[in-house]
C-alpha cells in the first residue's frame, strides 16, 4: 500500500511564503485563498519569546471530519491517503470548511482575480469547476499521479512531487510514502521527535511536524487580518 | 497537450539570479518551477525565491504601461496630472533621440561641467540583469552622472560596502557557513534578503549544529530561526562589539583568546605608532617599523630577519612619523607602541558593564557570548581546501542594513573586522569572507583586485585628498571624488558616493561649493526614488527642475509621474539577455561553478506594446548618431565578454544595426568560448534550450587568505593610520576653501573608532527641528520580508497577497505590553507623528518580539500611485523623515531610523 504524507521540519522555516506562492501559481487559487500558508506565531512573552513559523495546509487526515460531514459525497479520501474534493459533485454548502479543525478548506464563490479583471494567464489556468465549490490542498495529486506513467518517484523526483516541497528554500518540507520504510519521510519520523496538530481530535493527520516543542494551533491568530 | 519548459532567470533582488523554468502549454505560461537541471551545481540546490514564482502575475499585470507615452502637461509636481498621450515607438524613440542629439551638439558636459545625461538604475545593481545592452548605450554616450540615488546610502549596507571593500574586498560579507559553527548576527536579516542561497546554507548548517545568535531590536524573520535572540537597543551594536574586545583583551589572556600568529603576520597590530598617532617609519625606506623582541630592536615590517613581532610594550625608536600631505610631523628618537598595545588601551574603558548600560544586554551575556566566540574559533585548527591546508576559524560576525549604514556604522564594520581578525576568522574557512567587489577593479574578479600596495597592505585607489591632487570636479553631482575618498572611482562609485548629496544639494546649495544644476536629460530604469529614497517632497522639487526625463516604465509610479516620456520595455519574462551567474556574489553565493544564464521571452503579454531593452538601446544609439561607438563598446566586451580576441571573432560590424537576437547570439558564443577555453561554442539557440552554461570555480577563490599570504600582504586593521591621514588632508582641503559643513563627517577618520551613541545624532537633529526628542518616545526602524522587496515587486498582486501573511508587512509592529497600555489592539488604526511635522496613518500589530521603545515599519510601500501598492495602507519611514546633513555619517549615508510618537485614531 501507499500512504502519502508530509513531514514539516518547522524549526527551519523562515516564513518566506515561497511554498505559499508556488502553490498559488501551481494551483491557480484566487487571492485570499491559501491552500497552504505559513502562520507567523509567537510563543512566550517579551523578552523570552520565540517566533515560530508554522506551515499549514490540509492534513490529509486518515479520519477526516470533512469527508464524513459532506452531504454530497464530493469530499473523499483515496486509498493512498489523499483527501480530495470532486468539484463537479460539490454543492458548496461549506459544512466541510466548518468541520475542518485546521482551517484548511476554502470556499470559492465567486472566483476572484488578482487584478480585478481576469488576466490572460488566469483565464487560461484557473479551474472553473472550483467556482461555487470547496477547495483545498490536494497534495498536488495531479503531479503525484503522474508517477505511474513516468516511472518517477514522488518525494524524490520534482516532476511528481507537490510544488510546495519543490519550492521550499529551507528544506523544511518532505513528501513521501509512509508505508515505505526507506522513504525520506519515514526516515525523518524515525529519527526526529515529531507530532501532529490537534492530535487529540483523533483525525490522524498525514502531516507531521518536527519542532522543539508541540505547538497549539492558535485559531484566533490564524484569522487575525484587517 | 505538450508542456514546454522555457529556461530563464529571476534577478529581482541582488541575491539572485535564480534559475527557473516557465512552464508553457500551447504557447501560454501555466507555471513556474525551479530549473532542476542546475540543482546539483547550485548552492541552494536550484531552489528559487518567492518573488520568482510571482513573475507570471507580474507579466500579466493589467496596470502595465501599454505603449509609449508622452507628457502633455508641462507642469510637474506630485499633484500635477501628466496628461499622458499615447505615441508610437517610432515617435517615442525619435523624441528621445532628438533630445540626445541636442545635448550632444551642445557638448556632453554642461556649462558647469556636469554630464548632461544623468541616469538612475534602481535597486542595488539588479537592473544589470534586465537592461540588455543599455550599458553599451551609456558607455558609448560618454560621461554619465549616476549620482541620483534611489535608495543607496539609506537602504543599503553602505559602510560595509565602503569599509568592507577597503579592508578585505568585501563589498558584501558572507559567513562561510558550510563550515561556520557560530554566527553572531547583528541585525543581519538573511532570511528576508539573503535569497535562497543564504537560507538553504544556513538551514543545512543548522542541521549540522551551527549556532546562530541574533541581536536586534525586534525579532525579524531571521531571529525566528536563530538559537538566541538578544533584543539590543537600536544602533548600540558597536558598543557590544567593543565590550567583546574588552573581554578578549583584558579579562581573558589575550595570548589565548586571540590568534597571535594571525594577528602578528596578517594585520598591522605589530606596527609601531609614534606620539602623534602615525606609524613610526624607517628613515630612508619610509617603511613602518615593528619591534623585534628577540633582537631587542626596531626593524622595517617586512625585514626578512625579523625573529618575532612585539605586540605589547613601549619602545624608544629612531625614525619619523609621516602625517597628512606626506609631511614629516616628527623625526629622530621617539617613544612608540605597537598597534596592539594601543588597541588594548583603546578598548579598556569599554567593559561589559559599560556596554550593558548602552545596549540593555546583561554583562554576563556579553561575557558568555564573547567566550563562546573565542572557543568556537578553534584557534590553531586547520582544514584542507582543494589540497591546500588553511586555518579553520568557524565563527562569523554578520551585520544588518540598519547597523552598517549611518552614524555608528564605521565603528560596527571596523569592530566586526577586527574581532574576526583577532581570532583569525578573516577570509579563512569558516569565518567571514567578502562575496562581492564592486568598487575596486576588475569588479568581477575579486582576487585580481588584491594588488601589492604601500606599507605592506593591499593597494588602495582612494580618491586623492593630497595637496595639489584633491579637487572638486563635476564628474558627478554628488562630488564622490571630492567628498568620499573610500568610494573610489569605478562604475559603481557615483551611485554609492554620498548618494544623498546630488538630490540634497540641487535643492539646497551648500556654502562655498559649486551649485548643482539639473541634468538636461534624466533617465531612470527600475527605480522609484520618490518612495524608496527619503523625503519625497525634496525629490519632487528636484525632479520638477529636470527639463527632460525619460522613464522606462512598468506601471505608473510616484517617480515616473514626473517623466516626459514613458517607455514600456519588455519585462522580466519578455526580454533577452545573457547574464553572469556563479563564482562568489552577494549575499551568500559561494559557488563551485561560474558561468552565464539566459533570460529569454518565456511569457509575453500581448496587451503591452513593449520593446526589448537591447533593441531600444540600439535604436537610441543609432537615431542619436552614435551607433558606431555603441557597437564598438559591445565588441570591447561591455556585455560581459569581448566579441573579438586573438582567439575568436564574433564581432559586430560597427556601422550596422543588429537585432537583440543577433547581438546576444554573439555574446553567447564569446561567453562559452571563454568559459570552456575554446572547447565549446554555443549560440543563442543552444541557450534557449539549455538556459545556462557553467565552468568549474575553485573554492580557493572564496578566501583571500592564500593570496594574502602568497603576496606577503596584511589587512589594514586594527589601526586606520592611512584613513586618519586622509581625513586630516580632506579637512585641510575643505577648510582651505571655507567649507565647514562636512566637518562632523571628518570626525570619523580616526585611527580607532571612538564610541559615540549614534542615537544622539538623531536627537540633535530633532532639536534642530525645534522639537523635544522626549516627545517622540518610539524609535521607528524598518524591516523586510522575502516576497515583497523593493519597488519592482510592490505592484505584484500575487506577492502582495502572500506577503500580508508575514507580521509587520501590513502593519507597524509594536511591543504588545506597550500597545495594550495605550489601549491598542491588533489592527487598530494609529496616527504616527514625526518631529519633521509629517504624519502618516496605518495599522498596528502587537507582538511580543519587539522592544518596548521601538516600532517597526516595513522597508517599502507607502505608495500613492503605483497600482496594487497604493491600496496597501502601510507606513514607510521614507515618507516621514527628511534629508539632513546632521544625520549623514562620514560616508554620506544614513539609516532607517526616526523618532516618532503614536496615537490611536478614533
Amino acid at each position: 500500500m501507499t500512504h502519502w504524507a508530509m513531514v514539516v521540519e518547522a524549526y527551519k522555516c523562515t516564513g518566506c511564503q515561497t511554498c505559499t506562492t508556488a502553490c498559488k501559481v501551481e494551483n491557480a487559487t484566487p487571492p485570499g485563498v491559501y491552500w497552504r500558508r505559513v502562520l507567523d506565531l509567537e510563543v512566550g512573552e517579551y523578552p523570552n519569546v520565540r517566533r515560530v513559523f508554522l506551515p499549514t495546509q490540509c492534513m490529509h487526515c486518515e479520519d477526516p471530519p470533512c469527508v464524513s460531514v459532506c452531504p454530497t459525497g464530493a469530499s473523499r479520501r483515496r486509498d493512498d491517503g489523499i483527501v480530495y474534493i470532486d468539484y463537479d459533485v460539490c454543492a458548496g454548502c461549506g459544512l466541510c470548511a466548518l468541520s475542518c479543525p485546521y482551517g484548511a478548506r476554502w470556499l470559492i464563490k465567486p472566483y476572484e482575480f488578482y487584478y480585478g479583471e481576469p488576466t490572460e494567464y488566469e483565464l487560461n489556468k484557473f479551474d472553473r469547476r472550483m467556482e461555487g465549490a470547496a477547495s483545498k490542498c490536494t497534495f498536488c495529486m495531479h503531479r503525484v499521479d503522474r508517477a505511474g506513467e513516468t516511472g518517477k518517484k514522488p518525494g524524490v523526483d520534482p516532476e511528481v512531487t507537490p510544488m510546495c516541497v519543490n519550492a521550499c528554500p529551507a528544506g523544511v518540507l518532505h513528501f513521501g510514502d509512509l508505508d515505505d520504510p526507506e522513504s525520506e519521510v519515514s526516515r525523518i519520523l524515525r529519527s526526529k521527535k515529531n507530532f501532529r496538530l490537534l492530535e487529540e481530535l483523533r483525525t490522524k493527520p498525514s502531516v507531521y511536524y518536527v519542532l522543539e516543542e508541540e505547538i497549539v494551533l492558535p485559531t484566533e491568530q490564524v484569522a487575525a487580518e484587517p | 497537450m505538450v508542456v514546454k519548459r522555457v529556461p530563464t532567470y529571476c534577478y529581482q533582488c541582488v541575491s539572485g539570479p535564480d534559475l527557473l523554468y516557465v512552464m508553457v502549454e500551447d504557447g501560454k505560461p501555466i507555471g513556474i518551477e525551479p530549473n532542476y537541471d542546475i540543482s546539483d551545481k547550485h548552492p541552494a540546490r536550484g531552489r528559487i525565491c518567492a518573488k520568482a514564482y510571482g513573475l507570471i502575475h507580474k507579466t500579466y499585470n493589467p496596470f502595465r504601461i501599454k505603449s509609449p507615452m508622452r507628457r502633455t502637461n508641462p507642469r510637474k509636481g506630485i499633484g500635477e496630472d501628466p496628461k499622458w498621450e499615447e505615441i508610437t515607438w517610432d515617435e517615442a524613440l525619435d523624441l528621445v533621440a532628438a533630445k540626445l542629439r541636442e545635448a550632444r551638439a551642445k557638448g556632453l558636459l554642461d556649462e558647469n561641467g556636469y554630464p548632461r545625461l544623468a541616469v538612475t538604475l534602481g535597486e542595488a545593481g539588479t537592473p544589470m540583469g534586465y537592461y540588455g545592452s543599455f550599458n553599451a548605450f551609456l558607455a558609448a554616450w560618454g560621461p554619465v552622472d549616476y549620482s541620483f540615488g534611489s535608495g543607496q546610502g539609506v537602504k543599503c549596507y553602505h559602510s560595509e560596502h565602503l569599509y568592507g571593500e577597503y579592508w578585505h574586498r568585501a563589498f558584501i560579507v558572507a559567513a562561510d557557513s558550510q563550515r561556520t559553527k557560530l554566527v553572531l548576527s547583528f541585525g543581519h536579516n538573511d532570511n528576508a534578503t539573503g535569497g535562497v542561497n543564504s537560507i538553504w546554507k544556513h538551514m543545512s548548517a543548522k542541521d549540522r549544529g551551527m549556532k546562530w545568535i541574533q541581536f536586534e531590536p525586534h525579532m525579524s524573520v531571521t531571529a525566528a530561526t536563530a538559537d538566541e535572540w538578544i533584543p539590543i537597543r537600536p544602533k548600540s551594536d558597536g558598543a557590544f562589539m567593543l565590550a567583546m574586545m574588552n573581554v578578549m583583551l583584558h579579562e581573558m589572556d589575550w595570548r589565548e583568546s586571540t590568534d597571535v600568529d594571525f594577528v602578528k603576520r596578517m594585520t598591522n597590530a605589530p606596527y609601531l605608532v609614534g606620539p602623534d598617532g602615525f606609524y613610526v617609519r624607517e628613515k630612508g625606506s619610509g617603511k613602518p617599523l615593528v619591534w623585534d623582541p628577540v633582537e631587542g630592536r626596531a626593524r622595517a615590517f617586512d625585514d626578512d630577519g625579523i625573529k618575532d613581532f612585539a605586540l605589547t610594550g613601549e619602545y624608544t625608536v629612531e625614525g619619523f612619523e609621516m602625517g597628512p600631505d606626506k609631511e614629516t610631523v616628527r623625526e629622530g628618537e621617539m617613544r612608540a607602541k605597537p598597534v596592539f598595545e594601543l588597541l588594548r588601551e583603546h578598548v579598556k574603558p569599554y567593559t561589559p558593564e559599560w556596554a550593558s548600560r548602552i545596549t540593555d544586554v546583561d554583562p554576563r551575556t556579553i561575557r558568555r557570548i564573547t567566550r563562546e566566540f573565542v572557543e568556537s574559533a578553534s584557534i590553531g585548527a586547520t582544514t584542507e581546501v582543494e589540497g591546500l591546508q588553511l586555518p579553520l576559524r568557524p565563527v562569523a560576525i554578520l551585520t544588518g542594513r540598519g547597523v552598517s549604514n549611518g552614524w555608528g556604522a564605521y565603528l560596527v564594520v571596523w569592530a566586526r573586522t577586527v574581532l574576526s581578525a583577532l581570532v583569525g576568522a578573516l577570509e579563512t574557512p569558516g569565518g567571514i569572507v567578502g562575496a562581492t567587489t564592486r568598487l575596486n577593479k576588475p569588479m568581477h574578479d575579486r582576487l585580481a583586485t588584491v594588488r601589492i600596495g604601500e606599507d605592506g597592505f593591499m593597494a588602495q585607489s582612494l580618491n586623492p585628498t593630497g595637496k595639489g591632487l584633491w579637487r572638486i570636479d563635476s564628474k558627478s553631482r554628488n562630488f564622490h571624488r571630492a567628498l568620499s575618498p573610500l568610494v573610489l572611482d569605478s562604475s559603481w562609485s557615483q551611485a554609492l558616493g554620498p548618494s544623498t548629496i546630488a538630490w540634497y544639494f540641487m535643492d539646497s546649495p551648500a556654502q562655498n561649493w559649486p551649485r548643482v544644476t539639473p541634468p538636461d536629460i534624466y533617465m531612470i530604469f527600475r527605480g522609484n526614488p520618490m518612495v524608496s529614497f527619503m523625503d519625497p517632497d525634496l525629490i519632487a522639487r528636484d525632479l520638477s527642475r529636470m527639463p527632460f526625463m525619460v522613464a522606462f516604465a512598468f506601471t505608473i509610479d510616484e517617480t515616473n509621474w514626473f517623466a516626459d516620456v514613458l517607455l514600456p520595455e519588455a519585462s522580466d519574462l519578455e526580454g533577452l539577455q545573457l547574464f553572469a551567474i556563479g563564482g562568489t556574489s552577494y549575499m551568500e553565493q559561494l559557488w563551485d561553478y561560474i558561468g552565464v544564464a539566459l533570460r529569454q521571452p518565456a511569457a509575453v503579454n500581448r496587451q503591452v506594446n513593449s520593446m526589448d531593452m537591447t533593441d531600444i538601446s540600439t535604436e537610441l544609439a543609432a537615431r542619436a548618431g552614435f551607433l558606431r561607438e555603441y557597437n564598438e563598446a559591445i565588441n570591447r566586451g561591455i556585455l560581459g565578454y569581448p566579441l573579438k580576441t586573438p582567439s575568436y571573432d564574433f564581432s559586430l560590424d560597427p556601422e550596422r544595426k543588429y537585432s537583440a537576437e543577433e547581438i546576444w547570439d554573439r555574446v553567447c558564443r564569446a561567453a562559452t568560448w571563454t568559459l570552456s577555453g575554446g572547447d565549446e561554442v554555443h549560440g543563442l539557440d543552444w541557450f534557449k534550450e539549455h538556459g545556462f552554461y557553467l565552468a568549474r570555480f575553485s573554492r580557493l577563490n572564496w578566501y583571500l587568505h592564500p593570496l594574502m599570504v602568497a603576496k606577503k600582504l596584511r589587512y589594514e586593521v586594527p589601526y586606520n593610520e592611512r584613513l586618519y591621514r586622509v581625513g586630516r588632508e580632506l579637512e585641510r582641503r575643505l577648510h582651505e576653501i571655507g567649507v565647514h559643513w562636512w566637518d562632523t563627517k571628518l570626525d570619523e577618520y580616526t585611527p580607532f573608532p571612538v564610541w559615540e551613541d549614534p542615537l544622539d545624532k538623531w536627537d540633535e537633529w530633532v532639536r534642530e527641528l525645534g522639537e523635544d526628542p522626549r516627545e517622540y518616545p518610539f524609535w521607528m526602524i524598518s524591516t523586510k520580508a522575502m516576497p515583497q522587496l523593493g519597488s519592482t515587486t510592490v505592484a505584484n498582486a500575487l506577492l502582495a497577497d502572500v506577503s500580508r501573511l508575514i507580521a509587520g508587512q501590513r502593519a507597524l509592529l509594536m511591543n504588545a505590553r506597550v500597545g495594550r497600555a495605550m489601549g491598542l489592539r491588533d489592527w487598530d488604526e494609529v496616527l504616527v507623528e514625526a518631529p519633521t511635522g509629517k504624519t502618516a496613518r496605518g495599522f498596528v500589530q502587537l507582538r511580543e518580539g519587539v522592544r518596548p521603545d521601538v516600532v517597526v515599519a516595513s522597508g517599502q510601500l507607502g505608495n500613492w500611485l503605483t497600482p496594487v501598492a497604493k491600496d496597501i495602507k502601510m507606513i514607510n519611514i521614507n515618507l516621514l523623515t527628511k534629508m539632513s546633513m546632521t544625520t549623514l555619517d562620514g560616508t554620506g549615508s544614513t539609516a532607517d531610523l526616526l523618532r516618532v510618537r503614536i496615537r490611536r485614531v478614533g
